[in-house]
């Protein structure tokens, strides 16, 4: 007889929205069904049912291929590596829970390297300007209940969070926006026309690379300065006067922007303009920001690596302290440079999409990846020690993008003997302190 | 007259934290205890002696100790940290934060810097005969104060946010400055009264954010921000520090994104 279980409010573990409201059906351990998620959610449900893309034994490379170890073979080989490091780089974080980012600051401690998560490539840009100018924001529930006009600023949640704008953003009925969509005004600052651009009520198509000039000519304009030009990244100064009008007469608005900003020319600097110019809105009305995170945990891991070492992330520890500097400690700039012997990768996977020539001196040097799923990153590496998945295979928090923490539930067990990251980074410490003497 | 030179003899695998190379460390001390000195490369934490070939000693007077170091030291960082005299001459191309929060003597660089070169610098001289990286005399992340004092040459350019949240006082005669060959994009970002000067070229967002102080670029900037304004010509620029500029310039006022009535000026050749 097949065993059929239900579960409902289920949370999702893959974007930063965090969906809580998820109801999966399971037949003997075996998901085969997920309600309310996305397609993306949904995907990631069904990638942890055992098929040739999920690792359910740990590796090593032997002779130039990968091959089935014991845990205990596969554990003393990575500790060893660890140990004997003068300069490990641990990174990636984001996709997992709470406990593992909180050991991974303990191993990377004990073994003196570098330990860095996505955000570095992500969001972390926000993070250096929030340390700069601070940040206003609230929680997303705050946004669904009060704003009537959501800026998405280089930010496409459509495809990348796509149920954002269905619960908190556009089409759900708030407190005070009992109409939902109707009650709401939608800008999208954007140089492609992007599908949620095609949804918004006013789209501003600024040239790419352009975001600060025009944060800047709107804060200018905002303090009813005339300016000498009549257009701003390609932008009209009388469009750019009609936003400015829209800004500061709403109610509450919120400010919701991603990679567009963070990882376009300008970088930190670009959300340092952004924040300026919500700061000065509040002299106006009540106005508010919010980065679109990624990965469902990122948020997270700079919660966690901050509140154990004061850092968010690119944090150094060769010198038994923590030190931060993104640019100098950062994955890709350490990989890069050559300034490492060891690489541990958790949850993400670099390979495909740090800068070639980072990946290049990355897969030169022994390369450890705990991971459930075949990436190129674990597929290249030395030692794969595949773990449960987070929030599906195994419980743990994770913080949503406005760092409301939530807990992720278990629904399934994992194949085989996988533990958890968590488990896994505890057994390298032990192996780890052993070794050291310690 | 206390004069000492390191050569680097091995090149370092991992970047070297060489904060103990400054007149100030080696002030006092016999070469053997400079030799001594404790030098991080990675976790290891080795000595000078494990890197460098060391001859003559410092002396106890701060101000004539003399420190020559030779060799490709671009995974050497934080060469003269905190300095506050004497003088260090590098040969050779160097890696980050050389004379980082140096507040007093002379640094040379007859090559190359990488990024943070005189970050948050309170006095003193730093020169730099090649190109520097980005961040020079920047403030460390999440510093309202920058550069606070002294003066940074470089020859060739610096890169992006060179001298970014500086923060000078002409009460307190503190003027802190920057010469350069021509600049990265955000050049001078968020000034709070330094005075730069780009002798070239400068990319873009010039003087972005900036609440007072003087820009000047002698060169042409790639593109303006909308947010100044012209105020006039000029044929003569009188800095704050004294310096005076001459030649046609057009004079802006800005950043008007962060004041409707900056003190922020910006000269650009015409
Ligand atoms: S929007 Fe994000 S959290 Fe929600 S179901 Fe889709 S992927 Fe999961």
């Amino acid at each position: 007889m097949k065993k059929i279980k239900n579960f409902e409010d289920v949370v999702c573990p893959f974007c930063g929205t965090l969906c809580d409201d998820l109801k999966i059906i399971l037949e003997d351990n075996k998901i085969i069904e997920v309600d309310n998620a996305c397609a993306i959610g949904t995907a990631k449900f069904f990638s942890s049912n055992v098929s040739e893309h999920r690792y359910t034994k740990p590796m090593m490379r032997n002779n130039g291929k990968l091959e089935e170890v014991t845990w205990d073979e596969a554990l003393n080989k990575a500790a060893e590596l660890l140990a004997n490091a003068k300069r490990p780089l641990s990174y990636g974080w984001s996709s997992t829970e709470c406990d593992a980012q909180r050991k991974a600051v303990e191993l990377m401690e004990i073994c003196g390297g570098v330990l860095d998560n996505t955000a570095s490539v992500c969001h972390g840009p926000s993070l250096l300007a929030i340390q700069d100018v601070g940040c206003p924001t609230s929680t997303l529930g705050e946004y669904k209940n009060r704003a009537d006009l959501v800026l998405f600023w280089g930010s496409n949640p459509v495809h990348a969070h796509p149920r954002h704008m269905s619960r908190y953003s556009d089409f759900i009925r708030g407190y005070f926006r009992v109409d939902g969509h109707l009650d709401r005004t939608i800008i999208v600052v954007d140089p492609r026309t992007t599908h949620t651009a095609q949804m918004a009520d006013m789209h501003i198509r600024l040239n790419p690379g352009e975001d600060y000039e025009l944060f800047n000519a709107i804060r200018a304009l905002c303090r009813g300065v005339e300016l000498d030009v009549k257009e701003v990244a390609g932008v009209p100064i009388k469009q750019i006067k009609e936003l400015v009008e829209i800004l500061k007469s709403c109610k509450f608005g919120v400010l919701f922007f991603g990679l567009g900003l963070t990882m376009t020319k300008g970088k930190h600097r670009n959300v340092d303009a952004g924040i300026s110019l919500i700061r000065e809105l509040n002299e106006h009305t009540k106005f508010n920001l919010t980065p679109m995170r990624g990965h469902y945990n990122v948020s997270g891991a700079n919660i966690v690596f901050t509140w154990s070492t004061g850092y968010p992330y690119s944090i150094d520890f060769s010198k038994d302290y923590p030190r931060y500097n993104p640019g100098e400690f950062s994955a890709v700039d350490i990989l890069k440079t050559n300034d490492f012997d060891v690489t541990l990768i958790v949850a993400s996977d670099p390979a495909s999409n740090f800068p070639k020539d980072a990946v290049i001196n990355m897969l030169k040097k022994p390369l450890i990846s705990v991971e459930p799923h075949k990436t190129p990153t674990s597929e290249m590496a030395d030692i794969v020690l595949p773990p449960a998945i987070a929030g599906i295979e195994c419980e743990g928090t994770a913080y949503r993008m406005d760092k409301v923490p939530i807990r992720m539930r278990k629904v399934k067990n994992a194949p085989e003997d996988c533990m958890a990251d968590y488990e896994i980074i505890e057994k390298l410490i032990e192996k780890v302190k052993e070794l050291k003497g310690e | 007259m206390g004069k000492i030179e390191l050569t680097l003899k091995k090149e370092p695998t991992f970047s070297l934290e060489a904060e103990s190379i400054s007149p100030d460390n080696f002030k006092g001390k016999t070469q053997k205890d400079i030799a001594n000195l404790i030098i991080f490369h990675g976790n290891e934490k080795l000595t000078l002696k494990d890197f460098f070939d060391i001859k003559g000693t410092a002396g106890n007077n701060l101000d004539e100790i003399e420190i020559v170091i030779n060799g490709n030291l671009s995974k050497v960082k934080r060469i003269g940290e905190k300095m506050s005299g004497g003088a260090i001459t590098i040969n050779g191309d160097v890696g980050m934060h050389v004379g980082n929060t140096m507040n007093g003597g002379k640094i040379i660089v007859n090559g190359n810097a990488a990024d943070w070169a005189g970050a948050m610098m309170e006095g003193g001289e730093l020169e730099i005969t090649g190109n520097a990286g980005h961040y020079v005399g920047a403030a460390y992340r999440g510093n309202w104060e920058g550069m606070t004092n002294g003066v940074i040459k470089v020859k060739g350019s610096v890169g992006y946010e060179s001298m970014i949240w500086a923060r000078g006082s002409t009460p307190k005669k503190r003027f802190p400055k920057l010469i350069c060959g021509s600049a990265g994009q955000f050049l001078g970002l968020h000034n709070h009264g330094g005075i730069i000067i780009c002798e070239g070229n400068a990319e873009a967002r010039v003087a972005a954010d900036q609440a007072r102080g003087f820009v000047v670029v002698k060169g042409k900037i790639g593109r303006m921000m909308p947010s100044f304004k012209k105020i006039g010509e000029v044929s003569e620029i009188e800095l704050p520090d004294g310096e005076k500029i001459s030649g046609k310039f057009v004079e802006y006022s800005g950043d008007h994104a962060t004041s409707a009535k900056t003190k922020g000026r910006l000269f650009v050749a015409k």
